[in-house]
Parts: structure tokens; sequence; C-alpha cells
């Protein structure tokens, strides 16, 4: 061994002290990047007994993190559906205002609230039927019972024109994230090939499919080469060397009767019924849950309440030649007939209160006591005696009587039209309790997996404090070494 | 690295969702110590939202048929106030029939105006109203149930008990002919011909404008029952009948004989009206007992649902001064704990 060999491992020495700070330096300044895995300079020992650095490596967890990304997306999907579903919960929060004493009016705008509100209507106009400002009262809240019934449906609906958007930019967002995947992916391959420290690269890949897994549920498999393919959790190639299309037609405009479009990926629909491979997490699936399946289910029960309100007010024929029964305080438009329950579709959006009893439209409020809104054979009332009552309690009797209901909508087939309306509150606010829970559940998931995945990969300042204090020590002592050899070959030199 | 390795982003920020989650709780529970029932009872009572739902629709539902009952009581109490009325009227007209006697003077003449007072208090009673509706008008109750029977203008009733008079006898009471009409003769005419004038389609044609059918209601939920009587009750029509016989034949030419005929016949036919017009009197006290039995019942039960709904919509206040405290408590420690957590560095310990 000589002086200069000394002098070589020093060299060396300060060469690693630099890269090891190097890689203290990125580790500090990223202490509190999301997602950043801390790089360690790992060094051996090199032939003539200097030390080199041999590679900077990523602390990863891959476990954690697919487990991070796959709570992640469990979170995003219910969140979609929560926030929906509080929307429309909004519509029949009634339950928040104390039950009042006045009787006959009650805060809150649900089908069920106002169906009650006109069966009071009803009661009172029962006790005074000749009372026309009594009358009156009840073709109010038949009023406010349709219009709830509308608005409840132009909710459902509005939600579902808002999920349809919200897909959309879901799907724009995937197929932008996926196409940055793509480069980063490209990049990583190419660096492993050629030797060269892809770290950074690597971090870039994963906050993207953390990103990706918001917006859809995905499974990954890491190639030998590198490259990582992804999958949706249904299943669907998303990523393998190329990138996919996800595509998606929006439709702006939303009725009962309105389908919405699947997002397909390279013509595989991944979100509907006709879906062969469903994807079952990400926010998209929350959205097209919503937009498919729970929205339209709601929009159903309405349909069903305004089926059901045409049918239970009806008249039938009193002159005995056998007509058939009409809609009587409520109708739809362009009613020629009573609706079958299999085809109310849309029937929430289109009832209203039949004109010729509105004295708003000129109607006639003592109709709705006598009877006749479809003509004179369908007058119950047939003297015009003032206390004449039986019509009244026909109606009050029909919505507490049991009548036939589309089991497509849900619930019971056979119920009282109060009972019914009562059930569908029920669910509504049941669906928003459960998915409310599932989003306080999957949240708590989500920082569980993070704080575990940081713990397993992050950086810890004290840790890395440490480190550099050994560093500083460790070039300390290198220097005082190149100063103490230099010194022995001065000594050299002035004795030569 | 070991399984007690913690990263010092973690470190900063694992109280974070716990304080946010401890200040969303804080927020509800200011609402619901303010309006004593849960902040989002939807969200709350979930699939029970019906259930609470439908016991406040039923405790609404009371409220309507207590104060509808209030009509029906009005209504009912008029109609008793008036029958009792009719009844003691016609027990005075009983009374001064059994003391009279064809043989005073203006014996006639008495029988006469005491009947034609008793037939216009009849009739002025029997059209008694209670909320701007005629309460012995059956469902007909926007018309005045029976007709005024001393009318300016001569009314069917009488017009058509003049021509059954005319028919049988050939003359009027007032004519000086009728005279010769005897006892037996007058007891059949009034319980023939003129008897028939008080029934059937005569009653309904000539007397009254009242339905048959009585005005129902619903009292209670699933309880309707008829919360009127009507003027074609029998009683009605026996009181009509006996007055008028006195009204029309009292002061009329007829003998004594005939007179005590009639006087005897109008007391049995009143006899009969007081008690058919007790009984009439006695379904409207049940009637009105069955109304304040519905209203006391739907009060204990209004009670009962009114506990049950409390107990789904309202929060124990004790329970939430208890929950404040220990929240604002867990809220201030985690404070105390994050300003902690941020001295612990090694930095600060290292001189420079």
């Amino acid at each position: 061994m000589s002086l200069s060999a000394a002098y070589n491992i020093i060299n060396s020495a300060f060469l690693s002290n630099a890269a090891q700070s190097a890689a203290i330096s990125s580790n500090i300044s990223n202490a509190s990047t999301p997602g950043y895995s801390r790089e360690v300079a790992n060094l051996v020992t090199n032939s003539y007994g200097g030390s080199d650095v041999a590679s900077v490596t990523r602390e990863t967890n891959a476990a954690l993190l697919e487990q991070v990304n796959a709570s992640t997306s469990q979170a995003a999907s219910e969140q979609a559906l929560a926030k929906g579903l509080t929307t429309l919960a909004q519509t029949v929060s009634d339950s928040a205002t104390s039950s009042s004493t006045s009787g006959s009016t009650k805060n809150g705008n649900s089908p069920s609230a106002m169906l009650a509100n006109l069966q009071d209507a009803l009661t009172t106009y029962e006790a005074s039927p000749s009372n026309v400002v009594v009358g009156q009262a009840v073709v109010t809240a038949a009023s406010s019972l349709a219009s709830s019934l509308n608005s409840g449906s132009a909710a459902v609906q509005q939600v579902r024109e808002q999920a349809d958007s919200d897909m959309a930019s879901s799907v724009s967002t995937i197929n932008s994230l996926l196409n940055q995947f793509s480069q980063v992916n490209a990049t990583i391959v190419s660096g492993l090939a050629t030797g060269a420290n892809v770290n950074s690269a690597q971090g870039t890949r994963d906050s993207i499919l953390t990103q990706l897994s918001q917006q859809i549920g995905i499974s990954t498999v890491a190639n030998p080469n590198g490259s990582t393919s992804i999958y949706t959790d249904g299943g669907v190639t998303l990523f393998n060397v190329t990138a996919q299309t996800v595509s998606f037609t929006p439709t702006t405009t939303y009725t009962a009767s309105t389908t919405g479009n699947a997002v397909t990926v390279d013509g595989v629909p991944i979100t509907g019924a006709s879906s062969p491979m469903p994807i079952h997490s990400g926010a998209l699936a929350g959205l097209a849950n919503l937009r498919d399946t729970v929205a339209p289910q709601y929009q159903a029960q309405l349909d069903q309440i305004a089926g059901g309100l045409v049918n239970a007010f009806a008249e039938n024929d009193q002159s005995g030649s056998g007509l058939a029964s009409l809609p009587g305080l409520f109708t739809y438009s362009g009613a020629t007939s009573l609706p079958a329950t299999t085809a109310m579709t849309g029937l929430a959006a289109s009832i209203e209160v039949n004109p010729a009893v509105d004295p708003t439209q000129g109607g006639d409020v003592s109709l709705l006591q006598n009877g006749g809104i479809n003509g004179a054979n369908y007058t119950y009332n047939t003297t015009g005696a003032a206390g004449y009552t039986g019509r009244i309690q026909q109606m009050i009797a029909s919505t507490s009587a049991t009548q036939p209901f589309d089991a497509g909508a849900g619930l019971a087939t056979s119920d009282s039209l109060s009972d019914y309306a009562n059930t569908s509150v029920s669910w509504l606010q049941s669906q928003n309790q459960q998915a409310t829970n599932q989003v306080d559940y999957q949240n708590s998931v989500v920082s569980q997996a993070t704080a575990a995945l940081s713990n397993a990969t992050g950086v810890n300042l004290d840790t890395e404090l440490t480190n550099m204090l050994n560093i500083e020590n460790s070039y300390t002592t290198t220097a005082k070494l190149l100063t103490t050899v230099n010194n022995m070959f001065t000594a050299l030199i002035n004795a030569a | 690295m070991s399984a007690s390795f913690v990263s010092t982003s973690y470190l900063g920020t694992a109280l974070l969702p716990s304080i946010a989650q401890t200040q969303s709780q804080l927020t509800a529970l200011e609402v619901e110590s303010s309006t004593g029932q849960y902040a989002d009872l939807g969200l709350q009572l979930g699939d029970q939202s019906g259930y609470e739902l439908s016991l406040k629709n039923q405790n609404e539902l009371m409220q309507t048929l207590t104060s509808g009952n209030g009509l029906v009581t009005t209504s009912l109490k008029t109609s008793q106030t008036a029958l009792d009325s009719i009844r003691s009227s016609a027990q005075s007209v009983t009374q001064s029939l059994t003391s009279w006697t064809s043989t005073e003077v203006n014996s006639g003449a008495t029988l006469q105006s005491v009947g034609a007072n008793a037939l216009q208090s009849l009739i002025a009673t029997a059209n008694s109203t209670a909320n701007g509706q005629y309460v012995f008008g059956g469902i007909n109750s926007s018309v005045a149930p029976i007709a005024d029977y001393f009318s300016s203008t001569t009314s069917a009733a009488k017009t058509a008990i003049d021509a059954a008079f005319q028919t049988a006898f050939g003359c009027l009471p007032t004519d000086p002919a009728a005279s010769a009409i005897t006892a037996s003769q007058m007891q059949s005419f009034l319980s023939g011909a003129f008897a028939n004038e008080f029934s059937g389609a005569n009653w309904t044609g000539n007397w009254s404008s009242a339905s048959s059918v009585n005005t129902s209601a619903q009292i209670a939920p699933g309880e309707t029952i008829d919360t009127s009587t009507n003027a074609n009750q029998s009683g009605f029509q026996q009181l009509a009948q006996g007055y008028t016989m006195l009204a029309e034949f009292g002061g009329s030419q007829l003998s004594s004989a005939a007179q005590q005929a009639v006087a005897s016949a109008a007391n049995s036919m009143i006899t009969q009206g007081t008690t058919s017009i007790t009984e009439t009197e006695a379904g409207v006290g049940a009637t009105l007992q069955r109304v304040t039995d519905a209203n006391s019942s739907m009060s204990s039960q209004m009670t009962i649902l009114e506990t049950q709904i409390g107990n789904l919509d309202n929060v124990d206040s004790a329970a939430i001064a208890t929950k404040l405290n220990t929240l604002s408590t867990q809220l201030q420690t985690a404070y105390q704990l994050t300003a902690q957590l941020q001295k612990l560095s090694l930095a600060q310990y290292i001189p420079t």
C-alpha cells in the first residue's frame, strides 16, 4: 500500500459522502411530500479498500401501496354515491322539524308529509263539506303534493345529470392520467435498461396510480422489464404497453325514461347492466351506480306514488252504463285513462291537480265534494245535497286502502298509498345513512393505509439528521485524514 | 426499516383527522343542544324515517279530527237543545189539552191558538242552524228542512190539507156547513186522509226538504258516525200532525163533539210524537258521548304518539352536555399534543 492509495480512498470517501448527502437532502426536502418514498444510498467496499455508492434505491412497499389505492377507490366510489344521496335526502328532510301543533301545515316537502297534509285537509273538509274555503284548502294541499312529486322527480334527474357530467370529467381525467402513465412508464423501462436512476420517475408513476384509483378501481401487474400493466378491478385492460382509450358519450338532459350511456374501454362497457366486466370501485363506479341504479329506483318510487295517487282519487262511473274510471283530483298531462302500475314511468314529473277543480285555473271546488270532474256520469251526489260527504269519505279511505305497486320500484307490491310514501322516505334515508357511514368508514381505512405506507416508506427527519451528523463526522475525519496524508507527503518531500 | 419507524409527515398530521372529526361532531352537538333534536334526523333515523313520519302523520290526523269534532259537537248540541225545546213545548201542549174541555167559552179558539203557536215554534226550532248549516236537514243541510206552514202565499201543506177536507166533507172547516160533521166522521178523516198528509211522498213533497240521509263524519281514525238527525223522523211528523189538527180544526165551525174528537186525536198524536222526539234526543246524546269519548281517547293516543316521536327525534340533553365536555377535552388534548410533537425535533437540540 502506498500513500497514493490512501489519497484514492480519501477521494472515494468524499464521493460517497456527497452521494449520501444528496440522498439525505432529497429525503429532507420531500419529508412532507405525500407518497414520497425515501431514498437510501447503498455503499460497498471497492477493490482498493475505499467505498463506492453501488446504487440509490427507493424504500417501497408494493402491498401497502396497493392497499392505499384500493381503499382510495372504495372511498371515492362511496363518496360519489353519498353526495348524490345527500342531495336527494334534502328533498325529504322534513324530519328535521318538530311535529307542528297547527295540524294542517308541516315544514319540509316530502311526498309523504304532503300526502298527510292532504288527508288532514280532506278530513277538515269532511267536517264542513259545504265550506268552499275548506274545499280550496284541499286543492291547495293537493297542489303542494303534486309539486312535491314534480320537484322530487326534477331533483332525481338533476342528480343523474350531474352524475353524468361528473362521469364525463372522470373519464377525461382517466385518459389524461393514462397518457402521463404511458410516458413515465416508458422512461422507467428505458432508464432501467440503460442503468439510469429512475427513482423519481417511479415515484411519479406511483402517484399517478393513486390518482387513477380515485377515479376507477384498478389492479396492477409489475412486468420483468420494470413496466407496469393496469387493469380495472373488473378485469378489463387499461394499460399494457400502450394506453387503452376510455370513451364515454355524455347525455345532457335526463328524464325518468332516459338511460345513460355506458363507459367503454376499447369497446367493452365497464359500467351499466350490459357490462360483462363491470368496475366495482372508484368515483366512476359510484357515479354510474348513482346514475343507473339508485336514482332511477327512487324515481320509480316517486312515479309509483304519483300513479297511485291518480288511481286512488279516480272517479268511477255512477250512471250504471259501465264507463271506465277516469282520473279525478289528480291527473297527468295527456291523461285519457288511469295508468297501469307497470306504465307509470315519468308520472311524478307530470302529475298535476285536475284543472276542473282548481279555482285558480277556473275550476270548481264543489266537484270535489260531489264528484263529476269527468262529467255528469261521474257525479256521486246526484241530489246536490250540501251536507253530502260520501265522496270525500271515499277519497279519505282511498289513501289508506291497499293498492298494487310495481315490484320494479323495490318496495312492497301491495300497500296503502300513505304507507308506501313513508316506506319510500325510509328507503331513501336508509340508503343515505348507509352511504354516509360507508364514506366515514372508507375514509378512515384510507387514512390508516396511508399512515402505514407513510411509516413504511416515508421520511423521519430525526433519522435523516442523525445520518447527516454521521456523514458530517465522517467528512471531518476524512478531511483530517487528507491533511495528515498531505503533511506526511510534505515531510517526505522536505526531507529529500 | 423496523416496525417502530414513524415518518415525520405522519407524526405531524396523525391527529389532523381526529381534530377535524371532533370539530364536525362539535358543530352537530351545538345544533342538537339548541334544538333538542338530532342535527340530521334523516341520517340518524335511516330506515326508521318512514316510521317516524307515520307517527307524526297519525298525530296530525288526530289533531285535525279533534278540531273537526268541535264542529260536530256544536251541531249536535244545537240539535240537542232544539229537540229539548220541541219536547218541552209538546209536553206543555199535552198539559193544556188534558185540562181542556169542549164546554168552556171560546174553547175552539183556545185549541186553535195552542196548535198554531206550537206548530210555529216546531217549524222555527226544526230550522235551527249551526255553523250556517240546518241541523235537521240531513245531508241537504243548505235548505230549511220544514217549510213555513203559515207563509203569506198559502203553503203547499195547507193547500193539500184543505183539499183533503174538501174531498172528505165537501166544504172547508171554516164553512158553517162543517158543523154537520159527526165525531166519528171526523175521527176517520183524521186517521185516514189527514194522516196521509204527514207521511211518505206528501210529507217530503209538502212539508220537508230534509234528506233522510244523515250527515256523517269521521270522529276518530276509522270511526265514522252519523253526526245529525233529520226532520223526516216520525217525531216531527207526529207533532206536526197533532199541532196541525188543532190549528186547522180548533177554531172551526165543527160541532163540540167533533172538536172533542179532534182534541183527543191530537192529544194521542202529540204524546206519540213526544216519545219519538225523546228517543231521537237520546240518540243525539249518545252520539255526543261518542264524540267526547273519541276526543279523550285520541288525546291520550296523541300523548303516547308524541312520546314515541320524542323518543325518536329528541336527544338527551344530559348526554349532550357530557359529550360536549368529553369532545372539548379531546380537542384540547389533540391541540396540545400537536404543538408538543412539533417541538420534538432533533434539530432543536443540536448546537449550531
